[in-house]
């Protein structure tokens, strides 16, 4: 068994023969890869910069797409709309299917035509008195309100303004 | 346990909590992209703030980390 004094010397020996290149970096080339604990906590530091970054980015998008609209647009007459029972247009822009419908009171309400489950085009059901989606069997009333199916909101309303025998659709609230 | 032992468990440790705070990172902008595409803007808000509140306790560790390393080396 070698004493305190030789182990030391030897180790003095094997640090001598040891290239000065070698001192300064001292990683073999398998280890070149290894992450420390310490630079894995940094990168997942910065990860999570970056999710919250994300997480941000999407309530400013939401804001830009929450703006909702305010074109006028003529979209028919009343005459077309009392024969049908309900009719379609497009609002605010040609991609945007809408349906109005005459409500037994006699009111005139207009929206989104697209299911707020899956965006399958809802139609006018006289019978069920609302918006049927005949997709999923998703059923809305005449104030915009689903009460049947798997959709759970509202269908987005469009205000309508009537000039005697013409209607204008004046805005849509944001979804 | 010797004072480098008990240092190595507690980066670990500290490794394992950063990990699962950005795995809940990620659920939460999952979550968030979800309610984007189907209109559910209410759930944003929060799930930004809770993904800032986890960014600010990884951000509290690596200080943490670095500081005990500047504080090892100083001596």
């Amino acid at each position: 068994m070698n004493t305190p004094d030789e182990e030391e010397g030897c180790a003095g020996c094997k640090a001598a023969s040891t290239p000065k290149w070698r001192q300064d970096f001292p990683i073999e080339w398998e280890g070149d890869h290894y992450v420390t604990r310490r630079e894995m906590v940094k990168f997942l530091t910065l990860g999570s910069l970056l999710l919250a970054s994300a997480n941000w980015a999407t309530v400013v998008a939401s804001r830009l797409l929450h703006r909702g609209s305010h074109v006028e647009r003529y979209i028919g007459s009343t005459a077309a709309l009392e024969k049908a029972g309900s009719m379609l247009f497009r609002y605010p822009t040609d991609r945007d299917p809408c349906i109005a419908v005459r409500t037994p009171a006699g009111k005139l309400v207009a929206y989104s035509q697209l299911c707020t489950h899956l965006s399958c085009a809802v139609v006018y059901a006289a019978a069920e008195n609302g918006l049927f989606c005949p997709c999923h069997h998703g059923l809305f009333n005449l104030a915009g309100q689903p009460i049947a199916g798997p959709p759970t909101r509202p269908l987005p309303r469009v205000q309508l303004e009537q000039r005697g025998d013409q209607l204008f659709a004046v805005g849509m609230e944001a979804l | 346990m010797s004072l480098r032992q008990q240092g190595t468990t507690l980066f670990s440790a500290m490794l394992a909590f950063v990990g699962a705070a950005v795995v809940l990172q990620l659920w939460l902008l999952t979550v968030s992209m979800e309610a984007l595409l189907s209109g559910a803007y209410k759930t944003l808000i929060p799930a930004a703030i809770g993904s800032s509140v986890l960014l600010l306790v990884n951000a509290g560790l690596l200080r943490y980390v670095l500081r005990f390393d500047r504080d090892a080396h100083g001596e």
